[in-house]
């Protein structure tokens, strides 16, 4: 304490020195020295880290408590829009001689359009767009969910983000693309086997009474080639010059109260009696089957594996 | 003698010229090598996984798949970690694992459990087939943020002590291990007699 005082009288006696009319305090029992030494400037170094032990970060919240302010709570809301719904509602079961009637080509067509016709539900789902949508008919609808397809896969393979979104729902988009980005794929439609016909349709209402959503089922068949390549451009699933007849069941959405909905691929039914997809170019480990005691042995000669159940499926 | 003068001082201001300009060029090179960025937060490596390569033709050799892994801030020095990754560089993965397994560094547990997250990663997301026909084509060891502490000397002095950490990097290769060239003596004498038999003779008979 005394070395500060002395320090402060030492820069006053110094800037008197400067103005001759202002008079210095001469203390006698605390005097002054002529020569005192200045701090020199901090040279050694301390890791931050030393002082901050035991330091609490500052708490606005808790200060903010303790003096008694109240602050409002802002609730983060964030409005959703749902334009399409989480599934298929009741979904089109196609019969089983589907595939193999097509080519009889009088019966098959017969029954295939009696059928609709029967439908009542159907007939009363598709009145009910016709409510909303004035320009809706099977038959040209048919047509315009086959090129909606084909756009959509298109778009798939160029992986053009925008463009599948507005072509495709939210519900199926993670589907067509999970596990797509890092995959090239190249996809061809050849053409048409026979003309895409609707034979199903719902209109099913979501959360609220009037909130309808039209969903239409389109059956076609028709000749496409696809190849998927890895990450490192080798052959996964496919091959580029084989085409193969495809029969597919599409379901295409639409958000009838929407001014602005559009007609987009919801997602597709695969029957239970569809044929099994090629296999992968790949060998790929099964888990083998549990052993009831700890010392029992594994038979692979006489082992089954186990194959899946013929169940409908949507993707 | 003027002109032989200036023609002189034009040579030497022309030579410094060249050799302010090579300085220069080399500094340039030089800060494009500088660390910019930190590389805690550098995800450089972990980038190499997520490039696609396109699809390749039929008359092409079929490209073999690769996995680039890493962990950071491992609790241990770069100079003991480099010995380990000095060791398991070109190794099957299999071999690799197990030398690893009966190491008694510190290092060699953690390092093997990156070999086999990155085996796992390989056959889960790398469409590798088989997960034992992987080997080290890259292994190295980084430097990482270390903490500094004072370490506390006689009279008054002081040291800043470094709490080491290391990143760990590796990247494996589907296919065999690739063989090692082994260069017998009789290999390198035949080097020698034949720069001796390829050597010009000058101004000879």
């Amino acid at each position: 304490m005394a070395l500060s005082m002395r320090r402060t009288l030492v820069s006053l006696h110094r800037t008197c020195q400067s103005y001759k009319n202002v008079e210095v305090p001469l203390d006698l029992h605390h005097p002054v020295p002529f020569y005192l030494p200045v701090r020199t400037k901090k040279r050694y170094f301390i890791p931050p880290a030393v002082g901050l032990k035991g330091k609490k970060q500052w708490d606005p919240v808790a200060k903010a408590r303790a003096a008694g302010i109240v602050i409002k709570q802002e609730n983060m809301e964030r409005p959703i829009n749902i334009a399409c719904t989480a599934g298929i509602f009741d979904p089109y079961i196609p019969p089983e001689g589907d595939a193999r009637l097509s080519s009889l080509s009088k019966d098959g067509l017969k029954q295939r359009t009696e059928q609709l016709r029967q439908s009542a539900s159907s007939q009363l789902a598709i009145r009910k767009i016709k409510e909303h949508d004035s320009t809706f008919t099977t038959k040209s609808f048919a047509e315009q969910a086959q090129e909606i397809f084909i756009e959509a896969h298109s778009a798939l393979t160029d992986f053009n983000k925008e463009k599948l979104h507005s072509l495709v729902t939210e519900r199926c988009y993670p589907e067509m693309t999970r596990g797509n980005r890092y995959k090239t794929i190249r996809w061809r439609f050849i053409e048409s086997l026979e003309p895409p016909r609707v034979v199903h349709a719902r209109c099913p209402d979501m959360v609220t009474k009037g909130n309808l959503y039209g969903q239409v089922t389109v059956r076609m068949h028709s000749k496409q080639t696809l190849a998927i390549y890895d990450r490192f451009g080798r052959l996964l699933l496919g091959s580029e010059e084989q085409p193969k007849d495809v029969l597919e069941y599409l379901v295409i959405e639409r958000h009838l109260m929407n001014l602005y909905g559009r007609w987009r691929l919801h997602g597709k039914i695969v029957p239970s009696w569809a044929p099994a997809k090629d296999p992968i170019i790949k060998t790929v480990a099964i888990p083998g089957p549990e052993m009831e005691e700890p010392g029992q042995e594994f038979d692979p000669l006489n082992y089954e594996v186990p194959k899946p159940q013929a169940v409908q499926w949507y993707k | 003698m003027y002109s032989s003068l200036i023609h002189r001082y034009c040579c030497l201001g022309l030579k410094s010229l060249c050799v302010m300009l090579q300085s220069r060029l080399a500094a340039v090179s030089v800060t494009q090598h500088l660390h910019t960025s930190s590389s805690l937060l550098s995800k450089q490596w972990a980038k190499k996984n997520l490039q696609l390569f396109p699809p390749q033709q039929l008359h092409e050799p079929r490209r073999p798949a690769e996995v680039h892994h890493s962990r950071r801030q491992i609790k241990y020095s770069k100079d003991k970690m480099w010995y380990l990754a000095k060791m398991v560089r070109g190794m099957s993965i299999d071999q690799a694992v197990s030398q690893l397994e009966f190491n008694d560094k510190k290092g060699a547990k953690i390092m093997r459990e990156v070999l086999l997250e990155a085996q796992e990663m390989a056959v889960k997301n790398h469409n590798v087939e088989f997960k034992s026909n992987l080997y080290v084509a890259e292994s190295f060891s980084g430097k990482g943020k270390y903490l500094k502490r004072i370490r506390y000397h006689g009279k008054g002095m002081y040291g800043i002590m470094d709490k080491v950490y290391c990143h760990y990097f590796v990247k494996l290769v589907e296919g065999s291990p690739p063989e090692a060239e082994r260069r017998t003596g009789y290999d390198q004498a035949q080097d020698y007699v034949e720069g001796l038999k390829a050597r010009t003779v000058i101004h000879g008979l």
